[in-house]
């Protein structure tokens, strides 16, 4: 392997992406442990990835009425989502055009107008500034208050889901998602979804790309780390795991796809609003889903889990962003969601399958959790880099994909390390970009 | 206050000092068998509220929604030698204070609010974790003892800085 001559420290940009090309390799199966600790690495990746592409921001259910919103990160900087009086969604940087104070400190809320803390500058919803106190005593009629509207983001959504993104020149949304859209509707687009409470945030000391390699195609650890689901009988066997497949896109996303299940993982009352929201393939696969763990390019995970609780089966939806605060440090934030139509009990059910399996008390997350952090201190300082310490992902190289019902790339069981291959390329492609 | 009164708030601070040494002690059997069958073990998330609406917390996602059953899973999970969260365990000090007995009916049912803070430190990191937060406990007298028939923990922060909940709050 390739070793470092200069400390990444002292590399220009020019040389890092130079050195960042010669040692991440996904398709001979190697990528090396600096990645996930550099500091110089965390920067670029800032500015290359999480500045150029597109960034979940919520779901749709969150801000259901007029002049509901809620505050959201977008790549580190504070945005205000909001559900105009047209009942569009628009979003706007929060920082007001005067003196740059932050307009609004509450996670969600209804306004229809926001007013400054620090000189009282009114904006409303749509981005306007309408209002400066003593306007006409102060700037006599020179403020031409239409020029300093709020920051708008550009946003987009697909089947609920929120992506905002500070790249005036991003490919549409749709584009992005492409094939993966597929999937994303039995996720999702299956029935009308909804959001319940608040999302979960807590704080891992972890680098954000350990969450999206573990949930974008790593269901081998399942049996290992998450053995202790097995021996209390929620999960049938610790080898369940590895049936179904494994399947990615174009653009680094990717998911695990466990099947056959005897069960209907779903509420059997709305089978009907299921095939009317897919296609009778997409159905099918849905028929016969145990569990679907995957990523969106970049850091939104997603998870269908179907697990016995108290005897009794039940599966929940989720998704979740391992949103990067540090090189070394992620928020994880965790929303829930249920069908809307759903029977109370079972949207219950499903609610407390999350909190006991999917959550900062999670039974399986807690076990995650734990790992993460230790892999990203042991890829920390300059060792990793100067020894060219690097991971494996060569399982499943030596197979072939297989046909499926639905698009991408698919292979017959779920381990397999093509995922994650497939992550790391588009990760470079972007680095380079 | 009665000095009835004031002796069984005394009882409630001893039955909370006993509760956090069993759990420091790692003694998930012993703490175990202070809960009531009919036990409600919640943690909302805390939300930022704009103003002082209270409660500034949600009433319908939780960080723990356990009844007795899926509590008891828990504890047995931790004897399994996969546990990794807790695999070697963390060490834990909960300093109980300010135990405010509310609604008292003797050898029937109690209501205390007490606050906690919990130290977390693992392994051979230096980092510490704090969990800061009120308790909203509700207790049943059973067979001569006062059992934990409820507990509504409110934590302090709206993002918690802690990798997991694999301990009690
Ligand atoms: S900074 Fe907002 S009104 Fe002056
Ligand atoms: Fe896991």
């Amino acid at each position: 392997m390739l070793k470092t001559t200069k400390d990444i420290e002292d590399m220009t940009k020019a040389e890092l992406l130079e050195h960042l090309n010669e040692t991440v390799r996904p398709e001979e199966g190697s990528v090396p442990a600096y990645v996930l600790a550099d500091p110089k690495v965390y920067e670029l990746e800032h500015k290359k990835v999480f500045m150029k592409t597109w960034i979940f921001i919520g779901h749709e259910s969150e801000i259901p009425n007029k002049n509901d919103y809620m505050l959201r990160d977008l790549a580190g900087y504070s945005i205000i989502v909001s559900r105009n009086a047209d009942h569009s969604i628009r979003a706007f940087y929060n920082m007001c055009t005067h003196r740059g104070m932050k307009l609004c400190r509450a996670d969600k809320g209804n306004k229809a107008t926001f007013v400054c803390p620090y000189h009282g500058f009114n904006f409303k919803n749509n981005g306007d500034l309408i209002g400066v106190p003593l306007q006409k005593n102060i700037y006599g009629e020179e403020l031409d208050k239409s020029t300093m509207g709020l920051k708008e983001v550009r946003i987009e959504s697909y089947k609920g889901l929120l992506f905002g993104s500070w790249n005036d020149e991003v490919e549409p949304l749709d584009d992005f998602l492409g094939d993966f859209k597929w999937y994303l509707d039995i996720l999702v687009g299956r029935a009308e979804m909804e959001v319940v409470g608040a999302p979960q945030r807590f704080v891992i000391h972890s680098n954000w790309k350990i969450g999206a390699d573990n949930f974008v195609g790593d269901s081998y650890h399942t049996m290992m780390t998450h053995g202790s689901i097995a021996k209390l009988g929620m999960v049938p066997s610790a080898t369940y795991s590895k049936m179904g497949y494994q399947i990615h896109s174009d653009h680094g996303h990717g998911l695990n796809l466990g099947t056959p299940n005897p069960d209907f993982a779903f509420p059997e009352e709305l089978k009907n609003e299921f095939k009317a929201n897919l296609s009778e393939e997409q159905y099918e696969v849905l028929s016969s889903l145990k569990n679907m763990i995957g990523n969106i390019f970049p850091h939104l995970s997603f998870l269908i889990s179907h697990t016995k609780v108290k005897g009794q089966l039940i599966s929940n939806t989720s998704v979740r962003l391992w949103r990067p605060i540090d090189a070394d440090k992620m928020e994880v934030i965790a929303w829930f969601l249920v069908e809307k139509n759903a029977p109370e009990d079972w949207k219950r059910r499903s609610r407390e399958s999350f909190v006991l399996t999917f959550s900062p008390s999670g039974i399986f997350e807690q076990d995650d959790t734990e790992v993460f952090t230790d892999i990203t201190a042991a890829a920390k300082g300059h060792m990793p880099a100067m020894k060219g310490l690097t991971y494996n992902y060569t399982m499943g190289m030596h197979r072939e994909p297989v046909e499926f019902v639905g698009p991408g790339v698919a292979y017959d069981d779920k381990f397999s390390e093509a995922n994650q291959r497939n992550f790391y390329k588009y990760w470079l492609d972007l680095m380079n970009g | 206050m009665t000095v009835e009164k004031m002796l069984a708030n005394y009882e409630f601070e001893q039955w909370l000092y006993k509760e956090a040494q069993l759990l420091d002690d790692i003694d998930f059997d012993g703490w175990f068998s202070l809960m009531h069958q009919s036990l409600i073990y919640q943690m909302p998330v805390r939300v930022n509220k704009e103003g002082t609406e209270r409660p500034d917390y949600t009433a319908d996602m939780y960080c723990f929604d356990d009844d007795i059953e899926l509590l008891k899973l828990r504890v047995d999970r931790l004897k399994t030698d996969y546990a990794w969260a807790e695999i070697p365990p963390s060490r834990t000090r909960r300093f109980v204070s300010n135990v405010k007995l509310d609604e008292y009916v003797p050898e029937q049912k109690a209501s205390v609010n007490s606050y906690l803070l919990l130290y977390r430190s693992r392994s051979t990191d230096i980092h510490h974790d704090l969990i800061s937060g009120e308790r909203k406990d509700e207790f049943t007298y059973e067979n001569g003892q006062w059992k934990l028939s409820k507990r509504l923990f409110i934590v302090d922060q709206t993002t918690i800085n802690t990798r997991n909940l694999a301990i009690f709050i």
